[in-house]
């Protein structure tokens, strides 16, 4: 039994992750209807800019995920004017392959430069013990701080101007346009915003998990599994959707094998997706 | 005084010209109603004033500065304002977020709390809606939400597209009060009505378009008694 509470308040802790990571995905398609095929990479490119930067700079890797931030969203800003901004108004398989080229790009530019062999940031906070219970500190962590990205991503989108401009141009983008909003511009913003929240997790992940530039692909499913169970365009729909996969992930390993997990996850996903489409959490049709 | 002015405009959409050289003036603090049948381009000249769709040919000029190749939120921005046929509202948002978004350009932020509280007198049933989603609500009041995100951005022209179309004869009458009450305050004023005889006794200019031009033109109260205007528009 206490096994099963410490999978599960493992799982917990990696889900809120998880959730940051969806979160991600979610808010582009919400806002602008492009499903990024370029997430994983940038989860990646999160996970070797704490990598880098804790490694050049001995910086403490939190600190290194606030740089990791500020980057995801500039290289987020960046690929919209480059590759989505011209495609915004094309059918989904122009939007698909645009994405997935920079994936492709960011892919084969990675495995050249940092070729395919596992890293890790060498980090620890030692463990917290309660009762039967112990979990990692970087974990703990990392938790912690997803919440408050969740937090404040939140109150970025209800209580500030540009958040507001950003509900606007995902509900009726003309009519934001009517009201002087330069949607164009929030469209960037908005898929800035995404690729950060996914530099965000990444950076979070590399404090207790190894990777390598092609790590990002798996969270890239599950980022999926989570935005269909919170509802797609939904970003706080994705956080509690990335908590509930945690909780399976911790929790499916008790009793069956652990290669069973993404076959669950995505029996899951289909079953969502032929009963409740709309996700669990309601959000837009 | 001609605060926005129209020069010869030609434009449609993609391979279909809809405007064949369109010339229009609003003089300022006056109502100026665009009429016509379906398809002679009232809402196409809106747009393409607008920045929504780019002329093709001519110009748009206002308070003496070309404005013919702004889009749409530039135009906002400067104090050219739409109210959309179709209302176009967000209708994820509540009633006083919508509001708030009109409130959207520079020149209107300062002023959200004096407009709101001008908009609530205007429509009362708007402040008792405040915290509903627009999409719940009644055709009128979207049209009166519609209306009262227009004037949120504190308009120079304010142009309304189609307000009476679908609403119950009582609140069409409400609103052209309202458009009479917005006159007395100054503001220049573009109206496209289906609804011709009210368009001409609420304006003081009227425009009659057809197949992309303008067929006549003059003071509402002399259009009303056109042989021309009674019988096609006005079934005299």
């Amino acid at each position: 039994m206490d096994f099963i509470l410490a999978s599960v308040i493992d799982g917990l802790l990696l889900g809120f992750v998880y959730g940051v990571a969806a979160m991600g995905l979610t808010l582009i398609w919400g806002v602008m209807n492009v499903i990024n095929l370029s997430h994983g990479p940038i989860i990646a490119l999160g996970m070797f800019g704490v990598y880098l930067i804790f490694g050049a700079f001995s910086l403490n890797p939190y600190v290194a995920i606030l740089i990791v931030a500020v980057l995801g969203l500039v290289l987020g800003v960046a690929i919209y004017y480059v590759a989505v901004q011209r495609v915004i108004n094309a059918p989904h398989l122009s939007t698909l392959l645009a994405t997935f080229s920079v994936n492709m790009i960011i892919i084969g530019l990675g495995t050249a430069i940092f070729s395919a062999s596992p890293r890790n940031v060498e980090f620890s906070l030692g463990s917290l013990t309660l009762g039967p219970i112990t979990l990692l500190g970087t974990r703990v962590v990392a938790a912690f701080a997803a919440m408050l990205v969740a937090g404040a991503l939140y109150l970025f989108l209800y209580r500030t101007r540009y958040g507001r401009y950003i509900r606007a141009v995902a509900n009726n983008r003309d009519a934001a346009e009517l009201m002087g909003v330069p949607s164009n511009r929030i469209l960037a913003l908005s898929f800035g915003l995404g690729t950060m929240l996914a530099a965000i997790a990444g950076g979070l992940i590399a404090t207790f998990f190894p990777f390598t530039i092609l790590a990002g692909g798996a969270y890239e499913l599950k980022s999926f599994v989570i935005g269909v169970l919170g509802g797609l365009g939904n970003p706080i729909g994705a956080l509690f959707g990335g908590l509930i996969l945690g909780v399976l992930e911790g929790i499916i390993p008790t009793f069956m094998p652990t290669t069973w997990v993404p076959v669950v996850e995505f029996l899951l996903f289909v079953l969502i997706l032929l009963v409740r489409p709309q996700g669990l959490f309601g959000a837009k049709s | 005084m001609a605060v926005l002015e129209i020069r010869n405009v030609t434009s449609g959409y993609g391979e279909v010209q809809i405007l064949w050289g369109v010339d229009i003036s609003l003089e300022e603090g006056k109502l100026t109603s665009l009429v016509g049948a379906n398809g002679a381009g009232k809402t196409t000249t809106m747009r393409t004033v607008m920045g929504l769709l780019k002329p093709w040919g001519g110009s748009i000029w206002f308070n003496g500065q070309d404005v013919s190749k702004l889009p749409a939120n530039a135009m906002a921005e400067m104090g050219v304002v739409l109210v959309p046929e179709g209302r176009q509202l967000f209708t994820d948002m509540s009633v006083e977020e919508n509001l708030i978004m009109g409130a959207s350009p520079k020149r209107a932020r300062d002023l959200v709390d004096t407009n709101l509280e001008r908009v609530y007198t205007m429509f009362p049933r708007l402040k008792e809606r405040r915290v509903q989603k627009s999409g719940t609500l009644s055709g009128g009041e979207q049209q009166m939400l519609a209306v009262a995100r227009g004037i949120m951005a504190n308009p120079i022209v304010l142009m309304i597209d189609e307000l009476s179309l679908g609403l119950a004869p009582v609140l069409v009458l409400d609103l052209f009060e309202t458009l009479r009450e917005l006159k007395q305050t100054g503001l220049t004023m573009m109206l496209v009505e289906q609804n011709v005889q009210m368009a001409l006794a609420v304006s003081d200019n009227a425009y009659v378009l057809a197949q992309g031009k303008v067929e006549l033109q003059g003071p509402s109260r002399e259009l009303a008694r056109n042989e021309h205007v009674r019988s096609a528009y006005l079934g005299l």
